[in-house]
């Protein structure tokens, strides 16, 4: 099999994949992508195992920066025309099939006029209008875009999925968010999570210069980026709660201070959503380390010394991070959403509690503080959730035969 | 059922566009109370007669990239942005109160998609025309190898507001099962297909047609009994509703009867941007400066008139010509059989749908030239011996494709839907 997998970055969701296939079952695979990713950076073994193209950087990507709103769409058909460019102008892939990610659609709109293989879409998610994402949080100051963006921000993805031949999305909930007319045409198939990485055991208590004494508790906190969507502001409430009532903890939160989702840059004004949350509490910042955004293995290590792990996302793709922090044997408190709930059972492999409920998360917390034996097998449970359902191992093989199915169906 | 009056909500970028008619008939046959918001409007001469009646227009007005004259394949969805931002801005100002349904036709442009902003409870009825395909229908059957990528990129992209419509719509309609057939498959069965039907009072069989005899003129100019005249109607008159087809018969025509005149009405500039060849140009000065017609007084190129003057030309055509490509039927094929006119079209899809070979019409292979000139100076020569065809033809319409029948199905499926609860 010839498989190109098309993604802004590599190795990301598909560079473990290329390279098992490559590896273990002499695919030819062929990665599209714009740029080489810092976090996780890719191996030798994988640069070896696959083909990389690069495509040029769209104006995003460069910058770094968003764009305007209402160009969403124009900057995704520049992208599926630099994909179809480089297509045209490279022979030498002319793959069987073709497997494309894209955050708000895949680039592969105007790929049937150079190939003639079968498309999947990684159909990561489909914004609503409200109640989920992006239009949750109506409890922080409205946004000028907030009505309009999430009844346009679809249409890369729409596109796509009118055109593609299958797709297949991490998650049963993410799934759902697609219009039910297109779940017949959507599967269900995780990426897997590296559990050989994230795994139990001893780690030093130390991050960065600061060493962390044995009796002092680690809570942590993880996100791309921090902001509201994932519920920094609300973690930063209950972390202060925790604090004035325990001396002995020490909260490490990793991510960035950029803004993936959402509005917050333009309803707080601030620079970064971070820094206008911390603006407006009196938090001791001492007890606190922002770690900002680290390397995997450093991310192990701080979840194999953690003694809770907070995760307060709004209805939204499951974060990556929530599943490593579990497969790391962590207890995991996590907001009370279906996303979360699809994989965590509250008292058996985790603990949920309402979003907004801060009282009653802090209490949560505070609970699996004071008496961590208690709380223990949950994260044992947790361990063996990711090892039986969420491992590279596990997702491996029901990805491959998806791929062998589509690729064998033809167009 | 009864059919209650509604207050409606008509958004489409022109007026009257295709919904005004729509409108005008339930503002005065159901005593709907219909507010109209648009970008242009048309000339007022093409108004329906319950404008200030129940039937109100408003203007919105378009910002950023949709007040630019040329705007790039990809920024196409940006632009329909602006349209449906700048509806919505005269709608948060006008506060109309209240809506019962909101029906919508972007035509491209979007311009329903931010009026839940406005009100989130109201349903959304959405008129469907056209969902191109990357190489198929309309011109692109006839793209050569010279077609820059652009063109391609252009139609697989500029499906998105349509899909963007279809995912908000509470009902999407379509006038016809071909125009249902181009969507994708996940959409179709909840596609409504109901035509909005021909008024067929203006296009009412003809004395002409009935009998072959009776005064005839067209824009004042008056049409002696032993002339035989051929029309052709469209928009504007383009590649893709074929007029170069149609002046390879005229010409022909006109060359071997002297008594014939060939009738042209429609603007001359194309103005759809499918037609990359020849958009914003002069399609008609085009192909007679490369063969200048044989007989330029017997072709009477009108260019655009109002209803009532195409009413009249068909009134008194005795043969029909609707050479399109692949694209949706013309309103002005229908207004032809509603009027009593043999119709000679090309025999494809859309006009299988609606023509019946040999029975309401004739459905002809476009590209033989020669069979097309010998069929119709056939219909020329004997007009009573393809009269019964002109008569099924109007029969045809008014049993199916007449407003009178079309528009109280439509307005119960309106009934429905704001019946039916109303829409978050």
């Amino acid at each position: 099999m010839n498989i190109l997998f098309i993604h802004d970055a590599f190795p990301a969701q598909f560079g473990r994949l290329g390279q098992e296939l490559a590896t273990k079952h002499g695919w030819k695979c062929q990665f599209l992508v714009q740029s080489l990713s810092s976090c996780p950076t890719p191996t030798e073994e994988m640069l070896r195992a696959v083909e990389l193209y690069q495509m040029p950087m769209t104006a995003e990507h460069k910058t770094g920066e968003g764009i305007p709103w209402p160009q969403i769409y124009g900057q995704f058909l520049e992208q599926c025309r630099s994909v179809f460019d480089v297509l045209k102008a490279k022979p030498e892939i002319r793959p069987d099939l073709v497997v494309a990610h894209g955050g708000r659609g895949a680039p592969t709109l105007f790929l049937r006029d150079v190939l003639d293989g079968p498309i999947i879409n990684y159909c990561e998610y489909y914004f609503a209008t409200s109640h989920r994402d992006i239009s949750y949080r109506i409890d922080l100051p409205p946004a000028e875009p907030a009505p309009f963006f999430p009844r346009c921000i679809n249409a890369p993805t729409l596109a796509i999925l009118a055109d593609c031949d299958a797709g297949y999305s991490a998650t049963a909930w993410q799934r759902s968010s697609f219009p039910s007319r297109f779940h017949s045409k959507i599967e269900v198939h995780f990426d897997g999570i590296e559990t050989e990485l994230y795994r139990p055991g001893p780690a030093p208590r130390k991050i960065g210069d600061r060493s962390i004494p044995e009796g002092t508790k680690v809570v942590t906190f993880v996100s791309r980026g921090l902001e509201s969507i994932r519920g920094f502001d609300l973690f930063m409430k209950v972390a202060d709660r925790i604090a004035r009532t325990r001396s002995d903890v020490l909260f490490v939160v990793v991510g960035g201070e950029e803004i993936h989702y959402g509005w917050d840059k333009l309803h707080t004004g601030a620079p970064s959503f971070k820094q206008w949350v911390l603006g407006r509490g009196d938090y001791d910042l001492s007890r606190f380390i922002f770690v900002g955004r680290i390397l995997p293995e450093q991310l192990a290590d701080i979840f194999r010394i953690s003694d809770l792990h907070i995760y307060l996302t709004a209805p939204f793709v499951l974060s990556w991070s929530m599943l490593n922090a579990m497969s790391s044997g962590c207890v995991v408190l996590g907001s009370d959403v279906p996303p979360v709930r699809e994989v965590i059972r509250p008292g058996e492999n985790g603990l949920v509690g309402p979003l907004f409920d801060v009282e009653a998360l802090t209490e949560s917390a505070l609970r699996v503080l004071d008496d961590p034996a208690t709380y223990a097998p949950l994260g044992r449970a947790a361990r063996r959730t990711i090892e039986e359902s969420y491992s590279l191992e596990v997702c491996f093989s029901p990805i491959k035969d998806f791929f062998e199915r589509v690729a064998s169906r033809g167009r | 059922m009864a059919q209650d009056p509604l207050n409606v909500l008509w958004i489409e970028p022109s007026f009257p566009g295709r919904l005004g008619a729509v409108a005008d008939w339930l503002t005065r046959r159901r005593g709907y109370r219909s507010r109209f918001y648009c970008h242009n409007l048309e000339p007022r001469e093409n108004w329906p007669p319950s404008v200030g009646r129940g039937l109100d227009v408003q203007v919105f007005g378009v910002g950023g990239v949709a007040r630019e004259t040329a705007v790039s394949w990809a920024r196409a969805l940006e632009r329909s942005l602006c349209y449906a931002y700048g509806c919505w801005e005269v709608l948060e100002k006008n506060r109309p109160r209240p809506i019962d349904l909101i029906v919508g036709r972007s035509a491209g442009l979007g311009s329903s998609l931010f009026a839940p902003v406005y009100d989130r409870a109201a349903p959304i009825a959405q008129f469907f025309d056209y969902f191109y395909h990357g190489r198929a229908h309309d011109l692109a059957d006839e793209a050569g190898p010279e077609t820059p990528s652009a063109y391609y990129h252009w139609r697989r992209s500029t499906a998105a507001i349509e899909l963007l419509d279809l995912e908000q719509a509470a009902m999407a309609w379509t006038p016809t099962e071909w125009q249902r057939s181009l969507y994708p498959a996940e959409y179709r069965d909840e596609m409504a297909v109901l035509h909005d039907g021909i008024d067929t009072r203006r296009f009412a069989r003809s004395a002409w047609h009935a009998s072959g005899r009776g005064r005839r003129s067209i824009a004042g100019r008056p049409i002696h009994e032993s002339t035989r005249v051929i029309t052709f109607v469209a928009r504007s008159v383009d590649r893709l509703r074929g007029f170069d087809r149609f002046l390879d018969v005229a010409d022909a025509v006109l060359l071997a009867r002297r008594e014939t005149i060939a009738v042209v009405i429609g603007e001359r500039t194309v103005r759809r941007g499918l037609d990359i060849a020849f958009h914003n140009k002069d399609y008609i000065a085009h192909l007679l400066g490369r063969r200048p017609s044989l007989d330029p007084d017997r072709l009477w190129i009108l260019g655009a008139k109002p209803p009532a003057v195409v009413a009249e030309a068909l009134a008194a055509s005795d043969l029909h010509l609707a050479p399109s490509r692949p694209y949706p039927v013309a309103r002005s094929t229908l207004e032809a059989m509603s009027a009593g006119c043999v119709v000679i079209a090309s025999d494809q899809a859309p006009h299988r749908e609606v023509i019946e070979h040999g029975r309401t019409g004739l459905l002809m292979d476009p590209a033989d030239t020669s069979a097309m000139v010998d069929r119709a100076l056939a219909i020329l020569d004997n007009p009573s011996e393809y009269r019964p065809i002109g008569e099924a033809a109007a029969a045809r319409i008014l049993e199916r494709y007449s407003q009178d029948v079309c528009l109280p199905r439509l307005a119960e499926r309106f009934n429905d839907l704001a019946l039916s609860g109303r829409r978050t």
